[in-house]
């Protein structure tokens, strides 16, 4: 009786213990920063400053060029002068002309800029950097308008929700397909997804490196990868414990499949949307073309795994497209009006990570249910067919 | 700076139109038909469009803090056996190029381009130098002087003395820079300056200017930021240097810009004399002159009417980046 109390108090002291470290550790800081400078001091100087400024968007409006930027480094900036051209020009601050760490401020230049053609701005601290953002052709910001909202709205629709809803079209022809056949296109949906994740992480690291460095890092990346796909490991034990047996198959996995590539879709419509905004993407008619057909093997994604077990009401199929496909939309609006790459980021990595996990579960469910398994010729065969189909039909959008 | 609206930028576009130096190029709808009837320091009131010249014009520095280097003192008759003594200290400092932009200079007395060096022709010029810069510095003047004279060979560490002297010849429009290498940072950074050797026969009278014309790189990649003539950028714009049209207006003009080839000097609305070097009698009819790097020259104007009159480099890229400024000519 005693020992165990004993015990109780000696794990409760030895818990205690697990506060000293972050004690010392508080001391060592406070520490460090009363001694001042006294280790650079030891070392040498501290490099100066790059007083660069971040520009984080250009909007042309008519007789109006507005430049937004953002001090990215620890010290102060100040906007001193402000070039279009390699000319001076008069400007207005939307926000402080001095700019702490992170914070941002709004240059407005009144300026009769050509329509159509390339144009470079430069903002010039106090002390005398000049950072220089080039424009490929200055084309009019489209405002937030009923038309510019519907048009985005069309754009996410067209490229999203359109194409993964004739994908699951092919839903009746699969379900009368032999089991290794089944099993290749299952494949096939991993491919396509693997795909996908690659891109999509190939898109997030490229992004990153745009962001400044006190925001950005491929940390940043990967939490986004892990919390989504930990997130639809969560949901899919979920929704398979639901269903009985082990791991998500059927409708469970189709939700999956759809979850995956409306994260993908988010961020495919936030990049589309961004690019347009800013003039440096035009949107052709084959662009979008090209689109729909990349995109249409993500709704033949979802229908593989519906097709095997009972039906499903039409409702549901509806819903499925919307998960997939209408994340497009919301995208396009959000890189059309806001334009951040800070939320590419976010939405590209957590993009990547749920379209590996559902890479993973299809895995499984192909061991599980494939005549030969994994390593069959039909799955295989169809996992490469998977990858080689989005490679090939994502050269139309290049 | 005050919380900017939209509804504030309709407000204050006259002010804002007000800040730029070439708002008439910008907005022409609005450019004025008499440029003469502008009332310099009343900006506002005039729709905004004239105040590419005046108070609102964003160029650092206040009203006289440049004659010293525009206004050369008086040439003094020759006079056999005179000794003409100057005092030069090198020091680096950060002075302020455009306005809120500040570069870390390396200045002859604190000033880019450095004091006005005068002497007439015979005279003895005896200029000491110290050096109380950071870096190795020597004052290479153009001109006829022996070769231990130079500032080429005897360079000067920092702490370090050195007096030249030489007999001042020949006449004309001169300078000097610092011959330390690596040459181009020496001189971009700011340590040259004007060097006048007036002749024995003294040139008719004429109201004097000096200008050298220059650029500040001042982000190190090897290009110019901002050109200027005598250090500041829209200087003259904002304070345009007032004439009169009744006597010459003479300019001791010279080109020390790094990088660029050339530089060149326009005047609008007249015409005048250059002499190149200003070593003879033979001129150029013109409005235009172009200088390369270490060229210099002597101009005579001779107006014809009274207003506000521009010049600046007819490089757009230059006039824009500050180097254009005005004569306000009067009676």
């Amino acid at each position: 009786m005693s020992e165990s109390v004993a015990a109780v108090r000696a794990g409760r002291s030895w818990r205690l213990w697990a506060f000293v470290p972050l004690i010392l550790l508080t001391a060592v800081v406070a520490l460090f920063t009363a001694g001042g400078s006294s280790i650079t001091g030891l070392l040498g100087e501290n490099p100066p400053s790059l007083d660069e400024f971040d520009v984080r968007r250009v909007e042309f409006h008519p007789g109006e060029i507005r430049i937004r930027v953002t001090n990215p480094q620890r010290d102060d900036l100040t906007i001193a002068s402000v070039t279009v051209d390699d000319a001076i020009v008069p400007f207005e601050l939307d926000g402080p002309r001095t700019l702490g760490r992170l914070r941002s401020s709004e240059i407005v230049v009144r300026y009769d800029w050509v329509n159509g053609e390339p144009i470079a701005v430069g903002v010039t601290s106090s002390t005398g950097i000049q950072t220089t953002e080039e424009i490929a052709a200055a084309t009019e910001t489209p405002e937030a308008s009923a038309k510019s909202v519907f048009g985005y709205g069309l754009i996410g629709f067209l490229v999203g929700v359109v194409p993964v809803a004739l994908g699951l079209l092919w839903l009746p022809s699969l379900r009368r397909a032999a089991p290794e056949w089944l099993a290749a296109f299952m494949a096939l949906t991993a491919g396509l997804l693997a795909f996908l994740a690659v891109e999509a992480l190939s898109e997030a690291l490229s992004l990153q490196a745009r962001l400044p460095s006190a925001l950005g890092g491929a940390g940043l990346v990967l939490l986004g990868v892990a919390f989504s796909y930990l997130f639809l490991t969560a949901v899919s034990s979920r929704l398979g414990g639901r269903e009985g047996g082990g791991g998500a198959g059927g409708l469970a996995l189709a939700t999956l499949v759809a979850i995956g590539i409306g994260l993908h879709n988010m961020g495919e419509g936030l990049a589309i949307g961004s690019s347009f905004a800013l003039g440096e993407l035009a949107l052709g008619t084959f662009f979008i073309v090209g689109f729909m057909i990349h995109n249409v093997t993500e709704g033949l994604g979802i229908a593989a795994p519906l097709s095997e077990g009972r039906s499903v009401r039409w409702q549901r199929l509806v819903l499925l497209v919307a998960v997939a496909g209408g994340p497009a939309i919301l995208g396009a609006w959000l890189g059309g009006f806001l334009t951040s790459d800070l939320l590419g980021v976010v939405f590209f990595a957590a993009a990547a990570g749920a379209a590996f996990e559902v890479v993973v579960e299809v895995a499984r469910y192909v061991a599980r249910k494939a005549p030969g398994g994994l390593s069959s010729p039909h799955v295989l065969g169809g996992f490469l067919a998977g990858v080689a189909v989005m490679y090939v039909t994502g050269l139309l959008v290049g | 700076m005050p919380k900017f609206t939209r509804k504030g930028l309709i407000a204050g576009a006259a002010a804002g139109a007000a800040a730029a130096p070439f708002a008439r190029l910008a907005w022409p709808d609005t450019a004025s038909a008499d440029p003469s009837a502008t009332h310099l320091g009343h900006a506002h009131s005039a729709a905004g469009h004239a105040a590419m010249v005046g108070p609102d014009v964003p160029a650092p520095g206040g009203p006289n803090d440049l004659d010293d280097l525009l206004l050369p003192t008086p040439a003094l008759p020759y006079e056999p056996g005179r000794v003409r003594e100057y005092d030069l200290f090198a020091t680096d400092k950060t002075i302020e190029v455009a306005q809120g932009v500040e570069f870390d200079a390396w200045t002859y007395n604190g000033t880019v381009p450095g004091p006005i060096i005068r002497a007439t022709e015979g005279d003895l010029l005896r200029v000491n130098f110290t050096n109380g810069g950071s870096h190795p510095h020597t004052i290479h003047f153009h001109g006829i002087h022996p070769a231990n004279m130079d500032g080429v060979f005897e360079v000067v560490e920092p702490g370090g003395e050195f007096t030249y002297e030489f007999a001042a010849r020949p006449a004309g429009m001169q300078l000097y820079h610092c011959h330390a290498t690596p040459l181009k940072k020496h001189i971009h950074k700011g340590l040259y300056g004007a060097f006048i050797i007036d002749p024995k026969k003294p040139r008719r009278p004429a109201q004097e200017l000096v200008m050298v014309m220059n650029g500040f790189d001042t982000d190190g990649d090897g290009e110019n930021n901002f050109y200027t003539v005598n250090g500041k950028a829209f200087y003259y714009a904002k304070y345009p240097i007032r004439v009169s049209r009744s006597k010459t207006v003479r300019i001791y003009l010279a080109n020390l810009t790094e990088f660029d080839l050339v530089n060149s000097f326009h005047l609008h609305g007249d015409f005048f004399r250059y002499y190149p070097t200003g070593t003879g009698d033979q001129f150029e009819y013109t409005d235009t002159v172009v200088q390369a790097q270490g060229q210099r020259g002597i101009i005579e104007i001779d107006f014809a009417n009274n207003g506000l009159f521009m010049f600046h480099a007819h490089q757009s890229e230059f006039a824009e980046l500050g180097w254009m400024g005005f004569f306000q000519v009067t009676d």
